[in-house]
């Protein structure tokens, strides 16, 4: 019906891509959500531009297997949850969905430390700040008014941009910025290992390639308007890692050479501190709370979704209590459960806020090893299913995901070092 | 009671106690609809290389599956096309529950021996069936009794079962059947649930006024990825079916471009009433009324207005008619009779002394929360309206419109499905 208006062609072209345009751009924002941005500022200042190589690889990985998971979602019009249910059965499932629920589980903490901490640059106690704003985010959730302060939150964590601003006011050496992209460095400490899996695990989430998905699949997308999905994964994922490299830059150029690893909230405020000045402080704080209440008011809430859905229960915000007390139920869990987390006296926000992400890194190779075994699946994808670089890709970034994995254990558990 | 999940990769053992292999999959006879008979066992693990069994070798299922004869006398299955494999196409899919009016995952499939066949009998859509699945029932029955609500399957019985698959027909020729009956709410939210290919897929079975009903009930984001996937001409054939007021709020959310095109294809009269109702705001009176109601000229008896009823076209459309309204020649309201006093009425009285003695009408700009409540005050079924400048009446507001504003539509869904 919509084909047969005569509109422009290049037109129609550039309203596709809006239309389209969203999931990438979206995911990839996240990447700078509050553990992305504790995460990218620890390892830039402990380990210097050493980094920009490992978010150069992370970033091909995030395209190649959010591509994978937007292909899927246009060429099944299911979820990948859908999909691994329907093939692998219940127990494969069940598996996948503890897996997301801890990794998830894990983030949430992370986006309440980061509420927590932005408060205590101002000196609120976390005491009040984390309980107040996650039960006024469930609130703003649960009665539906969330979309009316999803625009300003947007708008706070916009302040990323801040960190470019501060790599240019700095002048970094470019040329030891650019080898440092291009010649991996790693080391063999445990130190070093959980930076490297917690950036990992910041930038390619479980909860990224199932919200990918099931967005491309719930807008019903046709296969010949696929390019411009293609075309937002990839500028998303960009755009989302070039932050995070000029959160890395700006560490390493003015932290990292005066030898102060980021431990708190407060020296990774100090690195906005040639462009904002005293107001470092408040610019800084601004960025983590927008993301975090982001964050915090949609993980939570999609992974209910999943595990309801998952197991039959009823759910949805339009039934009552008594209706559906499993998903109220989950819902209040996972927002009480991290706030607790976050209370324990005397744990150390910062590091919970990257440290979570270690989490998403381990779980990941179990669902891109059901992700490649989905979109390598002839009767599901046709011939629409995995190119041979596609797979060797998403193929050779699990087994690293795998080894790193496997050396931190030998590194921090066994003592063993090379 | 036999569960298909008890079965998989169990040994099947000859007629001699020798392991022919292990169970593969259940081939079921899917031109039977009530309780499919099993056709064939479908092996895997076999050395013999014997694929198929066919049921009438099957000496038992539970305990143990045992066949009549050694394994040397089977005569292996030929497939004859009207199997369908439960493991492959049954089992861990979603279907639709047509008496629970819902959507359901087959968690488990219950089997039971007929006389000389075993056969289908029923979807296991319960968590007990999750819970057998993982190996996990006996925690699940002792946790349940512990909560003193012991678990129990939740088996839909086979003939209450529809398949959602859109590549195999024969099935969803069952499927549309079924659904086509049930509430239009019920199938919008069916659908509403549904990815988007499968959706697609089963609305192209409904014929036009069931689904003008199922697009009423739908969200206004559903109406469009609905309508867009059909040709112009079965989309105005469609809003010529639906209620004008509810085909308005429709054409209102398209670009302007595309409803004028759909409204170049409609029937002239039903594309008039449509246009002149998206000339009014749309939380206004004339925006939320609609064009058709029951009405009756002035000066006749009771029995002549219900045969004027019977033969009139706007009062076949008036879906409710709660109320008959009296029009003078130029349309003007003279006066409101409720359907009650209508049909108690002696035939042959005159129909002015059955009318209201008061009627309370708004104007087409009338703000639809004014409307709302003057409805609510005066315990009103539906409320006139009427223009103010030649006071001619114009349609009716309903109080399930009325409902709609004082309730708004629960937040929808605004997140994707994860699942």
């Amino acid at each position: 019906m919509l084909k047969k208006t005569k509109i422009p062609s290049w037109l129609r072209r550039v309203g596709i891509y809006l239309a389209v345009l969203g999931p990438g751009l979206i995911t990839a924002s996240a990447d700078n959500d509050a553990p992305g941005i504790a995460t990218y500022s620890m390892a830039g200042s402990t380990y210097g531009y050493q980094f920009l190589s490992i978010i150069l690889i992370v970033t091909i990985g995030e395209i190649v297997i959010q591509e994978m998971a937007a292909r899927m979602g246009v060429v099944t019009g299911k979820g990948t949850a859908d999909l691994i249910r329907e093939r692998f059965g219940v127990k494969v499932t069940a598996f996948a969905m503890l897996a997301l629920i801890l990794a998830n589980l894990g983030t949430t903490v992370a986006q309440i430390a980061g509420i927590a901490a932005a408060g205590e640059l101002f000196g609120i106690s976390r005491y009040i700040a984390a309980p107040i704003a996650a039960l006024l985010v469930s609130v703003a959730v649960l009665r539906g008014s969330y979309k009316h302060i999803e625009k300003f939150l947007l708008v706070l964590s916009l302040s990323a941009i801040s960190y470019i601003i501060t790599v240019i006011m700095v002048k970094p050496d470019w040329g030891e910025v650019l080898h440092a992209t291009v010649v991996p460095q790693f080391e063999l400490e445990p130190g070093f290992i959980l930076a490297v899996l917690a950036t990992i695990g910041t930038t390619i989430t479980p909860w990224g390639v199932f919200y990918m998905q099931a967005s491309v699949a719930d807008k019903g997308l046709e296969i010949k308007d696929y390019q411009y999905t293609k075309i937002d994964v990839s500028f998303g994922a960009a755009w989302g890692n070039i932050i995070s490299a000029f959160i890395v830059i700006s560490t390493a150029a003015t932290l990292y050479v005066y030898g102060i690893s980021v431990e708190s909230a407060e020296q990774a405020a100090m690195v906005l501190a040639p462009l904002a000045g005293d107001s470092a402080k408040i610019l800084f704080s601004a960025g983590l709370l927008g993301a975090s209440l982001l964050a915090v008011s949609v993980l939570p809430l999609s992974t209910t979704y999943a595990f309801c859905e998952a197991f039959g229960f009823e759910r949805g915000l339009n039934r009552r209590f008594n209706e559906a007390p499993v998903f109220y139920g989950t819902y209040a869990a996972i927002i009480g459960v991290s706030v607790l987390i976050v209370l324990i006296p005397g744990i150390p926000l910062f590091p919970i806020m990257w440290l979570s992400q270690t989490l998403n890194a381990i779980f990941l190779p179990v669902l891109l090893v059901l992700v490649l075994k989905l979109s390598n699946n002839e009767q599901l994808m046709g011939r629409w299913k995995n190119k041979r670089f596609q797979n060797i890709l998403a193929g050779g970034l699990t087994i690293f995901i795998s080894l790193v994995t496997v050396a931190l254990l030998a590194t921090s558990v066994m003592g063993w070092t090379p | 009671m036999i569960y298909f999940s008890q079965l998989v990769n169990q040994q099947v053992w000859d007629g001699y106690g020798c392991i022919v292999g292990k169970l593969a999959d259940i081939l079921i006879d899917k031109t039977e609809k009530k309780m499919p008979p099993i056709v064939a066992l479908s092996l895997k693990k076999n050395p013999a290389g014997i694929d198929f069994i066919p049921a009438s070798q099957i000496a038992s299922l539970w305990p143990s599956i045992t066949l009549k004869v050694g394994a040397d006398r089977v005569r292996p299955y030929q497939p004859t096309g009207h199997e369908l494999p439960l493991m492959d196409r049954v089992l861990d899919q979603q279907i639709v529950d047509t008496e629970g009016r819902r959507l359901v995952r087959v968690n488990d499939l219950q089997i039971a021996r007929a006389g000389e066949q075993f056969v289908l009998t029923g979807a296991d859509v319960s968590g007990t069936g999750l819970l057998r699945r993982l190996g996990l029932e006996k925690i699940g029955r002792s946790l349940g009794n512990a909560l003193n609500r012991p678990a129990k399957p939740v088996v839909i019985p086979w003939e209450f079962v529809a398949s959602i698959e859109h590549d195999d027909p024969l099935r969803l020729s069952v499927s549309q059947n079924k659904l086509v009956k049930m509430p239009p709410a019920d199938i919008a939210a069916i659908v509403d649930e549904l990815d988007h290919h499968t959706s697609t897929a089963l609305l192209e079975g409904f014929n036009n006024e069931a689904l003008a009903d199922t697009l009423e009930e739908s969200s206004s984001e559903l109406q469009m990825t609905i309508l867009s996937h059909m040709t112009p001409e079965r989309a105005a054939d469609i809003l010529e079916e639906m209620d004008p007021d509810e085909a308005a709020d429709l054409l209102a959310d398209l670009p302007d471009i595309t409803s004028e095109a759909l409204l170049e294809l409609m029937e002239h009269e039903e594309a008039q009433e449509v246009r002149t109702l998206l000339t009014y705001p749309e939380d206004s009176a004339g925006g939320i009324m609609t064009t058709e109601f029951a009405h009756v000229p002035d000066n006749i008896s009771v029995g002549q207005a219900f045969n004027f009823l019977r033969n009139s076209e706007d009062a076949q459309d008036d879906e409710v008619m709660y109320y008959v309204h009296i029009l003078d020649p130029n349309r003007q309201l003279r006066g409101i009779v409720t359907l009650r006093d209508l049909v108690m009425a002696d035939p042959n009285s005159d129909l002015r002394q059955w009318v209201e003695t008061e009627e309370i009408t708004v104007e087409p700009l009338t703000p639809q929360k004014e409307v709302a409540y003057l409805i609510a005050k005066y315990d009103l079924l539906s409320i006139p309206v009427v223009d103010p400048e030649s006071n001619q009446m114009l349609g009716v507001v309903t109080v399930d419109d009325a409902i709609d504003i004082v309730l708004p539509t629960a937040w929808k869904k605004r997140l994707p499905r994860l699942f």
